[in-house]
């Protein structure tokens, strides 16, 4: 047995787990459940040696448990099969299996090719994969390339296999695959944790439930004496911040500023149909790639779609570049900060009008009317600089997603595209990046916002629509004001 | 995990400031250095002659360097430079008879053409830059050789050699030009829209798209702009050798980058400065002239050359904003 006891972590201020007791038997499945940031994955990684506990003990048949690194962990029997594909496809399915033990394959220097593939056969058949070692890798679909993670993990003799997330960039098929893995091994006597936003996954195989929230432990139950209504509650269950979100209008009243009909992006999401009003917030929730970045993509102009029409104020519109999408006033707030907001190397003057590039004299950059609209800026949404020459890479996450607020503000847009606008921002910010939002929405923009936090997205829109899996799932109307378990329950 | 980042960050402020402003002025205390070192061991180094000669032999460097730092500065790099000065240059002696002076024209216009085709081939054609001009590098080469066949074709025009070797008020006209050229692409890189696109395609290009910079588009002006560029090189060349042979400037490429790169512009794009280059381009120039001025035995110039360059980007290069060095 694995026990847990009191384990906090803290990355910098921000604390991750506080004091979560768990304990994890062989031969049993243990699902982890909680919200984005609920502290699930940190749990395994904590327990796998990943990341360094900051407090707290651990045991292993009651004898302390204290590895250093992820190696340590495995010699003792945990190891841990991430969320991220970590299987290098420039290597054969042997090599990929035995990865952290080629060392051991030396014959005169060399590597012994024959051993190598007898022993991840070996492994490859005890979890009943139908490939053999010797296939070619580019073969495989994304269910069996995870179940080579899964083998890897096996080659170290594990007595616990954690898997974190690892269904989440699977298809149904190459999920059921990893389903009966998971099976397998517990038939075999291994230990399995896993963490999932699947709640038919959660249900279908787990022995336990471990309920986790903002890091903290909330119980621990077995699956059978648990309902899917009483889990959404038991993960969400917290009480609306009051403060955070600012006051809605009514309905808006406003002409329909955008408007999709029967549209089907480039990357096969749809069709949509849905319309925005001017002064009016729609959120769009959803899992992780389950559409809604891609809409706001294509509406962006940095996706082509297939089939149907957008309309702004009317008229068609189909952006073929992002230039296009600023020069009809609508601007975009991506999801990635750092990879698609803002240059770290440039200074805050310089991002908040890298989208705006104001003009004079034909080809000149007008100085001036930068520094205007870049004060201008950091005046409106408060963002925290040494001034506006110091470079973005030195401010806080917060301030770096005003800096990208910002520079959308400053091509004074009639729409506005939000992915994600708050991820890793912290409370205070985010309060706010609400506050001027809702301010533009009753100015007369139309908003659009993607978010996989569920808070905001019931905290900040007009109107929620939920995508599953590329398609529209439900879209609640203007006053129906969902509840959290609600929303939950057309997402999964 | 942001917040560690920012902790990290804010302790190390102070030191990573003074930090950069050495980095900064590395290129202007090495230059004083070269400067002061072949001073004082030659009576011949620091004279007003010498130093119009440092200047003539730096003309055309200067101006490839300046085209490269935007190539550079935009995240790119272009092999093809030393081959496109040749077949400018080539360009430039095979009409300077009919045009005489106007000679320039089909020489940038060379260079143009051949900018075009490397910035086609490379924002649209989406083939890596350094694939792209490593290919046509050989191939504008093997035009100049196949128009050649290894014969050097002389420029005997007098009103072509007046100008373009010619003095105004005591200094080169080559450097005139070459100073003039520097100037004008200072303004396009500081103080016009594009040379900002130019910057941010380098700093993040996904960035810079999301922001609605036409990338595609601007790629490819970076690559005719630098071809223009070469193109007026290869003429400051061909008229400082009052010839245009095969072998003209082939490795400039290699001087060129060494300029830019010694002049603080790093190759991984976003940042840099045309002034760095000017500096970049003056080190190695006074280095090559003070070692045969102190009678440096000419096979060991490489090497001091070569040592030179890695020490520079050693103590310049910031580790810190570059986590893969490749």
């Amino acid at each position: 047995m694995l026990s847990a006891r009191n384990i906090s972590k803290s990355f910098g201020g921000s604390q991750a787990l506080r004091g979560v007791s768990a304990d994890f038997h062989e031969a049993e499945v243990v699902a982890l459940v909680g919200e984005n940031g609920a502290g699930k994955s940190t749990l395994l990684k904590v327990l796998s040696a990943v990341h360094p506990r900051s407090s707290g003990e651990a045991t292993l048949d009651g004898a302390s448990y204290t590895p250093r690194n992820q190696r340590e962990a495995e010699a003792q029997g945990v190891a841990l099969v991430f969320q991220e594909l970590n299987v290098n496809r420039s290597l054969g399915i042997a090599e990929n299996v035995m990865l952290g033990h080629l060392r051991d394959y030396r014959r005169f220097g060399l590597i012994d090719w024959k051993r190598l593939h007898a022993d991840a056969q070996r492994i490859l058949d005890r979890i009943g994969a139908d490939f053999r070692a010797t296939d070619d890798i580019h073969r495989l679909d994304l269910g069996r390339i995870k179940t080579i993670e899964v083998a890897r993990a096996l080659a170290t003799n594990p007595r616990f296999v954690f898997f974190d997330e690892s269904t989440a960039f699977l298809n149904h098929g190459e999920a059921q695959r990893l389903m009966s893995v998971i099976r397998e091994l517990k038939a075999q006597g291994i230990g399995i944790a896993f963490v999932s936003h699947h709640m038919h996954e959660v249900f279908e195989i787990s022995d336990r439930l471990i309920v986790l929230k903002d890091g903290a432990l909330v119980g621990d139950w077995p699956t059978a004496e648990m309902t899917e209504e009483r889990l959404a509650e038991l993960m969400v269950g917290r009480e609306m911040i009051g403060g955070l979100f600012p006051q809605r209008g009514g309905p808006s009243g406003g002409p329909v500023k955008v408007e999709l009909r029967g549209v089907v992006t480039a990357s096969g999401v749809g069709p949509v149909d849905l319309a925005v009003a001017a002064g009016e917030i729609l959120g769009i929730g959803g899992l992780k790639g389950s559409g809604g970045e891609s809409i706001l993509s294509a509406l962006a102009g940095a996706e082509a779609i297939d089939a149907g029409a957008m309309l702004l104020d009317g008229r068609e519109y189909r952006p073929g570049h992002p230039a296009e999408a600023l020069s009809a006033r609508i601007a975009h707030l991506p999801g990635d900060r750092t990879g698609e907001g803002v240059i770290t190397e440039f200074s805050v003057l310089e991002n908040l009008t890298l989208a705006a590039r104001p003009v004079k004299s034909a080809v000149l950059s007008d100085r001036r009317r930068m520094m205007a609209l870049a004060t201008e800026q950091i005046a409106t949404l408060g963002i925290k600089t040494a001034g506006p020459e110091a470079a973005v890479g030195a401010l806080s996450g917060g301030n770096m997603q005003k800096v990208v607020l910002g520079k959308c503000l400053a091509t004074a847009p009639e729409v506005l595209l939000l992915n994600n606008p708050t991820r890793g921002v912290d409370i205070g910010a985010k309060a706010e990046i609400y506050r001027v939002i809702r301010k533009l929405a009753s100015d007369g923009l139309a908003v659009v916002m993607v978010t996989e936090d569920l808070p905001e997205l019931l905290g900040l829109s007009d109107r929620v629509m939920v995508t599953r899996k590329g398609r529209v799932a439900k879209v609640f109307g203007h006053g129906t004001e969902p509840n959290e378990e609600e929303v939950v329950k057309w997402m999964m | 995990m942001d917040d560690v980042k920012q902790a990290a960050k804010s302790a190390t402020a102070h030191e990573r400031s003074t930090l950069d402003q050495v980095r900064q002025w590395f290129p202007v205390g090495l230059l004083l250095l070269l400067c002061l070192g072949f001073a004082l061991t030659s009576d011949r180094f620091l004279t007003v002659n010498n130093g119009l000669i440092i200047l003539q032999q730096s003309a055309v460097l200067l101006v490839a360097a300046v085209a490269m730092t935007f190539v550079i500065v935009s995240g790119s790099i272009d092999l093809s430079v030393g081959s496109v000065v040749a077949l400018s240059a080539l360009a430039a002696a095979a009409l300077s008879p009919e045009m005489g002076v106007w000679a320039i024209l089909p020489a940038v216009g060379i260079g143009v053409l051949c900018g075009l085709l490397n910035g086609l081939l490379f924002s649209y054609g989406k083939i890596p830059s350094f694939i792209v001009t490593l290919g046509t590098m050989v191939i504008f080469r093997g035009l100049v050789l196949l128009y050649t066949k290894g014969a050097p074709v002389s420029i005997t025009d007098r009103d072509f050699l007046l100008v373009y070797t010619g003095r105004s008020l005591g200094i080169p006209n080559a450097v005139l030009i070459a100073i003039v050229a520097t100037l004008i692409a200072a303004v396009i890189f500081n103080h016009t829209v594009f040379g900002r696109e130019v910057r941010a395609i380098g700093g993040g290009e996904r960035v810079a798209l999301l922001s609605g910079i036409r990338v595609d588009r601007v790629k490819l002006w970076v690559f005719v702009l630098c071809g223009a560029l070469c193109g007026l090189a290869g003429l400051l060349q061909s008229a400082r050798t009052m010839a245009a042979t095969a072998q003209l400037a082939q490795g400039l490429e290699l001087d060129v980058i060494a300029a830019v790169v010694v002049g603080g512009t790093p190759l991984t794009g976003g940042i840099g400065r045309i002034r760095g280059t000017v500096l970049g381009v003056l080190i190695i120039a006074i280095l090559s002239n003070g070692m045969n001025m102190t009678g440096v035995d000419p096979y060991l110039q490489n090497i001091l050359k070569g040592l030179v360059l890695i020490v520079a980007v050693f103590l310049t290069i910031d580790r810190s904003k570059i986590s893969i060095i490749k």
